[in-house]
């Protein structure tokens, strides 16, 4: 098997090794692709052709969820929200599809991080397990967070628990884990017992999510780092479809960045998010 | 092989395929993923006199066969394009089509007055027609005097090929093309998008941030092309089509309905390499065609 190196860099046909639904709503797709998997880095997305007509139109952008780069391969995980996730979800093993990346600019690990907080909402959980286990190997601490509004939105529990980490949970139905929202629920923590040394939190999730945890980056003293989710018309650059509001502009520099290009993370401080 | 170069008054071009206005950047961003010298030439992101930050998202939406957008104009001002993207261009063995933009005739012929002074650019699109800015109050190209007024205005100050990119948001699109030529334009461009709309039934807000927007994509091709053909009967001027051209099919349709050049719009944002490919298409339909020239392709639509 091979994955077509489709002229330049950036573009592969991917053979999909698997299509697996997690729960009525979730599903996780295994593609191949060795310079995607081994190039790729947590936060970093790729831009999926999901069929070759024009509806649905565009690529649809994806977290790099997990790679395995000795074996080259990634996963794209999604619930289906229109057209492009629908047609993806109807994909299987055996078939190709046309992928761009790795893109974007993904999380940044710096030396002097003691304790990692990983705190997806929702799907945003995408990007975490691949961000996890690079913080292990970095050899930092780890805690995850993770909401959904109910039992089987939730994904990847499992497999963080195998990691070794400890994992909370909230679901709005109380269907598993703790009733509320996780935001909540990590604030609670915080107030509860400081977290010495460099604590940093990964966030991915909806805007009033991404905006909840601005306010814990706030009022905690925290840093964080922001994987936003929007929509994107090309994912290079080109359209400037995807702006992000900077917060402080400086005399001389730009009011939005782009998503695609100067993202998806982006410091919690940096931006301000539109509901 | 045939020769696919054409000639567009006094410019030329090595083929007919260009990549349109705003849907390539200033031509680095997709360099690493096309070969940019096997384009026709590339028309940059609209430049206006200052700085431009564009609009609040949410900016695009994504509808069957098309999208929307409304971004605004976001550039970086003629002084940095000059200054930082001007030099990447002037690198590449390809046409060089500076975009301007602006919300006066003035602002247009004060954007050209500052590039006559740089070398490497080898012609003019002049943007009469972006329906996402508000301070024109409506789109040059809606009025024929406006349409005339501003073309003549930056003919006086330039001897570059000048393009006039119309809209199709009017009733009769060869009056302002007329307009366009007896001022001293080279050339039409045509269609810029279609103003469009998409309303979110849950929220019942607009799905995009300025309510309309755009429509562009493979949804508008039919409006396009007769709009193409409407210009091609009434007015003896090049013309350059556009309008949801995915292929060369597409792009032949236009060829044959009377346009000299095409221009690959949102195409782009899938994939950079769709002018690329078209280009070989129009090679293969020539050979298989027996046709030596794409120039002999040019309005040779047959009568119905």
């Amino acid at each position: 098997m091979v994955e077509t190196f489709d002229s330049r860099a950036g573009f592969f046909e991917c053979p999909i090794l698997s299509v697996n639904n997690l729960s009525d709503a979730i599903y996780l797709m295994r593609l191949y692709s060795p310079t995607i998997a081994k190039n790729s880095y947590p936060g970093q997305f790729v831009n999926i052709k999901v069929n070759d007509e024009f509806i649905p139109l565009l690529r649809k952008p994806f977290s790099v969820c997990r790679r395995d780069a000795k074996n080259g391969w990634f996963e794209v995980l999604w619930k289906i929200v229109g057209k492009g996730t629908e047609v993806m979800s109807r994909l299987q093993s055996g078939e190709q599809v046309n992928v761009l990346g790795p893109l974007g600019h993904g999380f940044t690990i710096s030396k002097d991080l003691e304790l990692a907080i990983l705190i997806g909402g929702g799907l945003g959980v995408a990007p975490l397990p691949f961000l996890c286990v690079e913080l292990l190997k970095a050899g930092k601490k780890v805690e995850v967070f993770l909401g959904a509004k109910s039992a089987h939105e939730l994904a990847f529990v499992d497999e963080f628990l195998q990691m070794g980490v400890e994992v909370f949970i909230t679901t709005e139905d109380a269907s598993v884990g703790e009733q509320g929202l996780i935001t909540e629920l990590l604030i609670e923590r915080l107030k509860q017992k400081s977290r010495p040394g460099k604590v940093t939190f990964f966030s991915c999730g909806p805007t009033g999510f991404l905006n909840s945890m601005i306010r814990v980056s706030e009022n905690f003293n925290i840093a964080g780092q922001m994987a936003i989710e929007t929509m994107m018309g090309c994912g290079f650059g080109i359209c400037v479809g995807c702006p992000v509001r900077v917060r402080d502009p400086q005399p001389g520099e730009r009011l939005y960045k782009l998503t695609c290009v100067d993202g998806p993370v982006f410091d919690a401080r940096e931006v301000i998010l539109h509901g | 092989m045939a020769d696919l170069s054409v000639q567009i008054g006094e410019l030329r071009l090595k083929n007919p395929v260009l990549v349109a206005s705003g849907t390539f950047g200033y031509g680095k961003e997709s360099a690493h993923l096309t070969n940019l010298n096997a384009l026709g030439g590339i028309i940059t992101k609209s430049v206006t006199l200052k700085p431009r930050d564009g609009n609040p998202p949410h900016r695009i939406v994504e509808l069957p066969a098309g999208m929307l957008n409304s971004i605004g104009l976001a550039n970086v001002g003629v002084e940095v394009f000059i200054k930082e993207k001007l030099p990447f261009l002037n690198g590449l063995d390809t046409t060089i089509i500076v975009n301007v933009a602006g919300g006066t005739a003035e602002e247009f012929l004060a954007v050209v007055e500052r590039l006559e002074n740089e070398e490497g650019i080898d012609a003019y699109e002049l943007n009469f027609s972006c329906p996402n800015v508000r301070e024109g109050g409506m789109e040059f190209s809606q009025d024929p005097r406006v349409t005339a007024n501003a073309t003549a205005m930056v003919r006086k100050a330039t001897r570059r090929p000048l393009l006039i990119k119309l809209t199709p948001n009017v009733t009769r699109i060869s009056d302002i093309a007329r307009a366009a030529k007896e001022s001293g334009a080279d050339a039409v461009a045509l269609i810029n998008t279609l103003v469009g709309m998409a309303v979110d039934i849950n929220t019942r807000r607009a799905k995009i941030n300025t309510v309309t927007g755009g429509y562009s994509g493979p949804a508008i091709k039919p409006v396009a092309l007769a709009k193409v053909y409407e210009v091609a009967c009434h007015v003896d001027i090049p013309i350059v089509g556009i309008g949801g051209i995915m292929n060369g099919n597409d792009a032949l349709e236009f060829i044959i309905t009377g346009a000299t050049a095409i221009e690959v719009g949102t195409a782009n944002f899938i994939d950079p390499r769709t002018g690329e490919r078209i280009i070989g298409e129009l090679g293969d339909y020539s050979q298989r065609n027996g046709v030596q020239s794409i120039r002999e392709v040019v309005g040779t639509l047959r009568a119905a």
